[in-house]
């Protein structure tokens, strides 16, 4: 029987190759992303991995400081180590070189001596002047870079190459060049080795080095000789084997990942709409050959079968080609990762194939096909209520659909109330996992409640529409009132779309504003010098001579140097801002939210406490008093909590002291932010600030790479950074609007077709074309509105879990509830827009309609 | 009323069929008009033609002295919709639509208003004795109410002619009389010419004339007397 039936279904939706494309599209987009973001995330982690490893050499392990490295005597300790049988120290600086295009470069510092016993450089001899490049490295302006770069920037044994450095602007001399493999493979060559003593001094690393790679004795067990460097060296200082740290990497760039598979799982639901939608359709409009069946004797749960079965085929079939699909997509979105992931956070990721991975594509495909039967089970139900007897007689058998039931209704409420009511109230210990079910309680609730909502909002746009449009105007809503699940149909899907783009914009913008709020209390020197366009950078510092000569420069009154690192603290991070108290404490009005301004303010500059974040109170349960032990390169460091601030630097959390400690606890001078602070006089002329600042660039102009701001820009380009930050999120809205335009063409083009006998009934008693054609326009116009006044419903409910649920478990903060209201009148011309595009297929085709055709029954 | 001369209707590309060939027909205003013939005929197709939902390959149609052939789709639309009136043997009412919805439906096209719109319509819709079944959407009602919901929302504008295709070919006989009934007695009043295809030897005698088709041609075109043909 089942072979006879899968005759009569396959042949429909070969007779309808449209809405069959279309459909299978609607999963095959939702699995693409999903099997993109795991592949692309997969395919990230073993780049920053093969960058780890590949830099490891030989190295079975791997002595890793905090950012801000650790001493080398540590090194000599770790040599002496018995088990060990060679320890090299490394630097590593993502630096700028100073051409034009101030491209990024590796700068990997090694003791040239030892380190051909861990790693194997492979170097062109041919035209090579050396005949031993390690001897080389020993005059110090020597380094040695990749084919590949070299031949980027045509560069020959023995030509210079002008890099900015710590020290300023300095020209080096290419002395040596390794071959693309092994080494030279890193960064997709982007790479230069120089000697560790060398960068050590140029990058303002002090006595600090950032790792040491060691070997072991082959007698010797690896994880005993960690244990037994362990025991030898400062408590800050792990000891890790090399695979370890390209997962640590991984977990730091893991909320791009995240991001991206929240997108994904928006796809797969409006891939449930797009099936429930093409499904109703096809259940009504295949009810003679429904009646047909079950008069030759098939049973209702095989006519239920026979839906469901095309659903699952469609699935299967919508995944496969999205397994595909999205193995493409893996390999631009693992490009941007990677992007992100130097830009932001300075890890270099050296690019690899994307992995296809068969337990990730059966993952996909399970979901895909899941996602297709869950949209078309109501519809496939339906179908096996359909009255045999009524379709065989050629009776119109088509019931007014099902209006919301009261039931629905108190439901749909009940679970938004829930849903808000959890994002209210519920504690922070529940597990973020958990916590995504809020705005899935309050989706669904807003889903069932949509059919009431989309007749409450047409009965208002009605005299509206009778007014601009006329008779087409009302018809047109009348006929979306009539067809609620239609209606909701294609309204959830553009709801779920738009809900997602408002919350993410609200949730950007939310963020900006209280970070703006809180720059004006506390950013307020009158210039601001940073090493990196991304705010700070990982590895690459100035040198407080660089703060000596800005306050030579007329006009300059004071500067203060800031170190801004990220240190381990409790199993994760925290950020450390160490800057010079009492000249903070001199331009803050009110710098404290809790504690004693005046006993803080001594124990601040005094070195005798710290100041913490709100939020590194809350996601650690702190409070004043509680002391904050950190491990540092030397010995631990202790002190007490003497004020709490609302502060934003880090979600993770922040400490503030004075820098002067910091020096002495890690042993570290490097500045990575200079405030620079100027004479009243030249605050007070007009466009004396800018033209001061035009003085400090222009210093340093080609000597540092230097970014150099006013007040005012500097908090503009932070907040231009948030932005930056927000680039996968940014993503994700483009995913959710392609979605939801998808959503609506499908749906359109489908309702279109389903109503094909509608339309021809009304083009029968007396309607023109033009009538017929504006009806559909303005119909999806109408819906277009619905669509955005739910999405917009549903999008302050997913800021308010944003701001409230997920920041504080993100960040240990929340961000006052901030909704645009200018996004959603920017959103609702381009949704009627684009609904209005959608829609214009289908009203030709409706236009067109063979009346005579339309309205026969054979 | 309706004059046909030399119409022909073919379909299919290079080997087409012919539904309906070289038909001449003239109808007086006022006439009930019977057209039998078995299962294609040409029956629906002369209809369509008629109303203009369909063109004729050759030959032309005159519906009140005007050829429609001459009129662009919106005019025949218009004419369609105030000077033709049609009902169907499966009805086709818009399923979402109560009653009066339905029948007020072409003056809405028309650009009635609402409320004037439904009012007429509930007025015709007492005529045809569905006053109590205004707000019933056509599932709600039986076959025969829902052929005289059809009938009111055909006779909306009071057209001069009525086309029926098979009215009572989905009803039981005793309903299809009553429909037979409705037609006769909306006639009398209205004095509207009505066209009706059937397959019903019952539904001829509400005639004045039975033209008989076979294979797309006339085979005959006779008065029903008292007696018969």
């Amino acid at each position: 029987m089942i072979g006879a039936i899968w005759q009569v279904t396959s042949r429909q939706w070969g007779m309808h190759r449209l809405r069959t494309v279309l459909t299978i599209l609607g999963i095959s987009l939702g699995v693409a992303v999903l099997f993109a973001v795991r592949t692309a995330n997969l395919t990230l982690l073993s780049s920053l991995t093969v960058t780890v490893e590949k830099l490891a050499g030989k190295a079975t392990l791997q002595v890793v400081g905090d950012e801000g490295g650790f001493p080398e005597e540590v090194w000599e300790t770790v040599k002496d180590t018995p088990g060990v049988r060679v320890a090299q120290p490394v630097i590593e600086v993502l630096a700028n070189i100073a051409f034009a295009d101030e491209g990024r470069l590796l700068i990997v510092g090694v003791d040239m001596l030892g380190d051909r016993e861990l790693r194997e450089y492979q170097f062109d001899e041919e035209g090579s002047e050396i005949a031993d490049p390690l001897v080389a490295l020993a005059q110090p302006d020597s380094i040695l870079v990749s084919r590949v770069f070299a031949d980027k920037y045509r560069l020959a044994d023995g030509d210079r190459l002008p890099l900015y450095t710590s020290q300023g602007r300095k020209e080096f001399i290419v002395r040596g060049i390794f071959q693309p493999t092994g080494i030279g493979e890193i960064f997709d060559g982007q790479i230069a080795v120089m000697d560790v003593f060398n960068a050590q001094y140029v990058f303002n690393r002090g006595r600090n080095i950032d790792r040491i790679d060691l070997m072991n004795e082959p007698e010797v067990d690896v994880e005993e000789l960690a244990n037994r460097i362990r025991a030898r060296i400062p408590a800050g200082i792990d000891v890790t084997p090399p695979t370890a740290r390209g997962q640590g990497i991984e977990k730091a760039v893991s909320a791009m990942r995240i991001g991206m598979l929240i997108a994904s799982f928006i796809a797969l639901l409006v891939g449930v709409f797009i099936i429930f939608n093409t499904f109703s359709i096809a259940v009504n409009q295949r009810w003679k050959e429904i009646g047909i069946l079950r008069a030759i004797g098939v049973e209702r749960r095989n006519i239920q079968i026979m839906f469901l079965a095309e659903a699952l085929v469609m699935g299967m079939v919508g995944s496969i080609i999205g397994i595909g699909l999205g193995f493409l997509l893996a390999v631009g979105a693992e490009r941007l990762m990677s992007e992100v992931a130097a830009q932001i956070f300075s890890y270099v990721a050296t690019q690899q194939p994307p992995v296809f991975r068969a337990d990730y594509a059966l993952t996909s495909f399970a979901i895909g096909t899941i996602t297709s039967l869950i949209g078309a089970w109501l519809p496939s139900r339906a179908a096996t209520r359909l009255d045999p007897v009524l379709a065989l007689h050629n009776v119109e058998t088509r019931q007014r659909e099902a209006v919301l039931g009261p039931g629905r209704l108190v439901l749909g409420i009940i679970l938004i109330l829930i849903g808000l009511l959890c994002v209210a109230f519920a504690p922070l210990r529940v597990s973020l996992d958990y916590q995504f079910a809020y705005p899935l309680l309050m989706i669904a609730g807003l889903i069932l409640i949509l059919p009431k909502l989309a007749e409450l909002v047409a009965i208002l746009l009605r005299p509206v529409m009778d007014r601009l449009f006329g008779t087409e105007g009302v018809l047109a809503v009348e006929s979306m009132i009539q067809s609620p699940r239609r209606t909701t149909a294609t309204v959830g899907a553009l709801m779920i779309g738009l809900s997602f783009v408002f919350s993410t914009t609200s949730y950007v913008r939310s963020y900006q504003q209280t970070v703006e709020q809180w720059m004006e209390r506390f950013i307020n020197s009158d210039l601001i010098v940073s090493t990196s366009e991304m705010a700070r950078s990982r590895t690459y510092h100035f040198s407080e001579e660089l703060g000596r000569r800005i306050a030579a420069i007329p006009g300059v009154k004071r500067v203060e140097n800031v170190r801004f690192l990220f240190v381990p603290y409790a199993d994760d991070s925290i950020a450390v801002v160490a800057f010079e108290m009492d000249g903070w404490f001199a331009r803050v009005s009110n710098p404290l939210d809790v504690g004693d301004i005046d006993e803080a303010r001594r124990l601040l500059i005094e070195g005798g406490g710290v100041l913490v974040s709100r939020n590194l109170t809350t996601r650690h349960n702190l409070a004043i008093g509680d002391r904050i032990t950190l491990q540092t390169p030397t010995r631990p460091f202790s002190f007490p909590i003497v004020g709490i601030i609302d502060d934003y630097t880090s979600e993770k959390g922040a400490v503030f002291f004075d820098r002067r400690l910091y020096r002495e606890y890690w042993n570290d001078s490097a500045v990575d932010m200079i405030d620079v602070n100027l004479e009243e006089s030249v605050r007070a002329s007009p466009g004396g600030v800018a033209a001061a600042r035009d003085r400090v660039r222009q210093a340093l102009r080609g000597e540092h790479r230097a970014f150099v701001y006013t007040n005012t820009e500097y908090r503009k380009w932070v907040l231009d950074l948030i932005d930056g930050f927000f680039v996968i999120n940014h993503m994700q809205t483009v995913v959710a609007v392609i979605i939801a335009a998808l959503g609506i063409v499908n749906t359109l083009i489908i309702s279109v077709t389903e109503r094909r006998r509608e339309l021809g009934v009304l083009r029968a008693v007396g309607g023109l074309r033009r009538q017929i054609g504006r009806m559909v326009l303005l119909e999806a116009a109408v819906m277009a509105v619905v669509g955005v006044i739910s999405g917009t419903l549903a999008g302050m409910m997913n800021t308010l879990f944003l701001v409230r649920t997920a920041a504080s478990m993100v960040g240990g903060f929340t961000i006052p509830f901030h909704f645009a209201p200018g996004m959603v009148l920017l959103a609702l011309p381009l949704t009627i827009l684009i609904s209005l595009l959608a829609a214009w297929w289908p009203a030709r085709k409706a236009v067109n309609l063979n009346v005579v055709e339309a309205i026969g029954y054979e | 009323m309706i004059e046909l001369i030399d119409v022909s209707r073919s379909y299919g590309g290079a080997r087409p069929v012919a539904a309906l060939g070289a038909v001449s027909l003239r109808i007086g205003a006022g006439e009930r008009v019977a057209v039998m013939g078995p299962s294609g005929s040409g029956k629906s197709t002369l209809l369509n033609l008629i109303c203009g939902l369909d063109q004729p390959t050759t030959g032309s149609i005159l519906i009140e002295q005007v050829d429609i052939a001459s009129l662009d789709d919106d005019a025949r639309t218009r004419l369609r919709r105030e000077r033709i009136g049609m009902i169907f043997q499966t009805f086709n009412l818009l399923p979402t639509l109560t009653a009066v919805e339905n029948v007020a439906l072409p003056l809405r096209l028309k650009g009635m208003n609402r409320r004037r719109a439904e009012s007429r319509a509930a007025a015709m819709l007492e005529k045809v004795g569905l006053g109590d079944r205004a707000d019933h959407r056509p599932d709600q009602l039986s076959g025969g109410e829902r052929q005289r919901m059809a009938i009111a929302r055909a006779l909306i504008f009071e057209p001069p002619l009525l086309l029926a295709d098979e009215p009572t070919g989905n009803l039981d006989s005793r309903t299809g009389d009553e429909i037979l009934d409705l037609l006769d007695h909306l006639h009398a009043e209205l004095n509207t010419t009505i066209l009706l295809v059937t397959h019903n030897e019952d539904a001829v005698r509400f005639c004045q004339r039975l033209i008989r088709l076979r294979d797309g041609q006339v085979v005959s075109d006779s008065l029903i007397g008292g007696d018969g043909e």
